[in-house]
């Protein structure tokens, strides 16, 4: 993946956040690139923060997320720049539900995303996304320095998109076409849909009703 | 008028008795904080209190309109829990939340002590 990025973006800044792994890929990925060991693991919220207040302290004017487990082609990361460049945004999404092609995820994956990104859109009317839940993402200055205060720990992609768009940020989304996970699981198993669900829609509930949470 | 047995107020004193000073001296070496120690304490002193003045439950009754005297004191005694689970909870995600931070902080002054980075 590492190689993959260099190959198709020369010039940029990458970081690599392991958080925890035990099967090595601190020691393989910081030969290539800076690299971040969390010293506990944190969980996904904790680890994307981490690079978020890296970028900041860094003074980059924007920054783009991708997981690990190559389901985000770095060949796509360019699409997200240039929608950027078109019409800036403090998140861009990249959306595999407006791509014609690749991994489209799984039925119910795909009903729950689309639950997900009614709400948000009945509760923040400017907000008319298809894929809240990508973890492939184009963050400004305005979103990096909001991340960097406050991000959510568990589910972060939808409950962090629902604190931006209060915080009076704008969200744009672009196509990019996805692959199957390479390496490793989901975390979202067996009864953990239900949790997810649960509490991915509290949270934007709380976002748009609550001026002072979080 | 309702009496106590002797036997009962020597057990509830004996406990009431131990249990305060345990949880004074646990306060006196910082393993509580005051606050804690009201708290728990409500633990010895509200059963303490109706097994002392044993027309109490009956007049809490009256007050609180429930049929069953003892109804009241555990209510109370409910509400001390929950009051303390709450403060207990309360805590216990503020201590996350630092810890959260406490990690990604020195996990990033790590990355910069081992690797001074020659990006950006």
């Amino acid at each position: 993946l590492l190689d993959e990025i260099a190959r198709q973006c020369p010039g940029d800044s990458t970081l690599v956040i392991d958080d925890g792994s035990s099967d090595g890929t601190y020691q393989v990925a910081r030969g290539r690139s800076p690299t971040v060991r969390m010293l506990r693991n944190l969980g996904i919220g904790g680890a994307i923060q981490t690079g978020i207040k890296y970028a900041e302290r860094n003074d980059f004017d924007f920054c783009v997320q991708i997981d690990g487990d190559g389901q985000h082609p770095p060949s796509e990361i360019a699409k997200l720049v240039q929608a950027y460049r078109d019409q800036p945004r403090s998140i861009i999404i990249g959306s595999r539900y407006l791509s014609d092609g690749g991994f489209n995820s799984t039925l119910p994956r795909r009903a729950g995303s689309a639950a997900i990104a009614g709400a948000l859109g009945i509760l923040f009317p400017q907000c008319q996304v298809s894929d809240p839940t990508s973890g492939m993402r184009l963050l400004d200055r305005a979103a990096i320095r909001l991340f960097s205060a406050r991000y959510p720990h568990d589910y972060p992609e939808p409950i962090s998109l629902a604190w931006a768009l209060r915080e009076g940020l704008s969200v744009g989304e672009v196509p990019v076409t996805m692959r199957a996970r390479v390496h490793g699981q989901s975390s979202i198993i067996g009864w953990k849909p239900l949790a997810y669900m649960f509490r991915v829609l509290s949270y934007i509930l709380l976002a748009r009703f609550m001026r002072f949470y979080p | 008028m309702a009496t106590t047995n002797p036997h009962t107020l020597i057990a509830v004193a004996i406990f009431a008795s131990w249990y305060l000073l345990h949880t004074a001296i646990k306060t006196g070496r910082q393993q509580l904080d005051l606050y804690d120690l009201a708290m728990l304490s409500m633990v010895a002193i509200i059963p303490a209190a109706f097994t002392f003045i044993p027309s109490l439950a009956d007049r809490l009754a009256r007050i609180f309109g429930v049929a069953f005297p003892f109804v009241a004191m555990f209510g109370m005694l409910f509400a001390i829990l929950f009051i303390f689970v709450h403060r207990l909870t309360v805590k216990l995600h503020r201590l996350e939340r630092d810890n959260r931070l406490l990690i990604q902080e020195l996990s990033l002054l790590k990355h910069s002590l081992d690797r001074p980075d020659p990006q950006p």
